[in-house]
């Protein structure tokens, strides 16, 4: 029989999901929680020689739904998400058999960890993962400062 | 162990062995049956399997990174992984009009409930 590890005892009806398929596939894979309490959206940043990567989770949103603007050195994103029953009306609460997917106003800052070039960040957004390109600002050169006597 | 899939047998999805997560879902009940709503991100159509063998309904999406080459994670808070969920099926959902989209990155499928029978009044005779 399995037994559920307790870190997971809070959702006993998941966790006999996962035990159910591992039983009956017989395999063993890795698994983690979704719904571990982070930021929304969860976000991941790259480095890469030329620009600063950001990715962000953000399933069921529509493009003209985002709004990214920049300030100072700070990305904000922000959006709103609508509840699943947009296309078939009110639903009332007691049709729902299980509500897990969060919805409603968000908005998150990051600090952008180097000197962009603002003016050519971009971004795109597929599958319900946005990306966005901040392109590194060139290195300025040292520039010599003439220095005169005072006489 | 894993099975392997005989080709007469309805193919097996076979389980990914990097990360795998359970997506949050919505379930809600109308006239007409239930509705599923599954996040998914990075999941496209052509990276999706669904499958209905018996009374069991499994969703597999498989997401690739799209990371270039090179990236160095500075910080990071997401993994990127496969999405696996399994649903057990009533007897009333009729199987072979299961629907299915996936719209950015999250998937609807719709589970028709067959009509409930009419109540049917049975003659008793006197032995």
């Amino acid at each position: 029989m399995p037994i559920f590890r307790w870190e997971q005892s809070w959702n006993p009806l998941r966790d006999l999901e996962r035990e159910v398929d591992r039983l009956i596939q017989g395999v063993e894979f890795s698994v983690q929680g979704i719904r571990m309490p982070r930021q929304y959206p969860a976000v991941n940043i790259f480095e890469l020689d030329h620009e600063f990567l950001i990715t962000a989770e953000l399933p069921g949103m529509q493009v003209e739904d985002l709004d990214l603007t920049i300030a100072n050195g700070v990305l904000t994103l922000k959006g709103h998400r609508n509840p699943p029953v947009i296309d078939e009306g009110e639903i009332p609460e007691e049709r729902f058999r299980r509500q897990e997917r969060p919805f409603g106003e968000w908005q998150r800052s990051i600090s952008i960890p180097d000197r962009i070039s603002e003016e050519h960040l971009s971004a795109e957004f597929n599958d319900g993962v946005l990306k966005i390109h901040l392109p590194k600002l060139e290195e300025e050169l040292p520039r010599q400062i003439p220095v005169s006597s005072g006489e | 162990m894993s099975r392997q899939p005989n080709s007469d047998e309805p193919r097996e999805i076979a389980h990914p062995e990097q990360f795998v997560f359970t997506p949050p879902i919505d379930i809600y009940e109308t006239e007409q049956g239930l509705v599923l709503y599954a996040d998914l991100p990075g999941v496209s159509v052509n990276s999706l399997e669904l499958q209905v063998q018996d009374n069991k309904l499994t969703l597999l999406g498989r997401v690739e990174p799209q990371i270039p080459e090179g990236a160095r994670p500075l910080h990071k808070e997401y993994e990127v992984g496969n999405y696996l969920r399994s649903f057990i099926l009533s007897g009333e959902i009729i199987h072979s009009q299961i629907e299915a989209k996936l719209a950015n990155g999250v998937l609807r499928i719709f589970l028709p409930k067959a009509p409930k029978a009419e109540p049917r009044r049975i003659q008793v005779n006197t032995g």
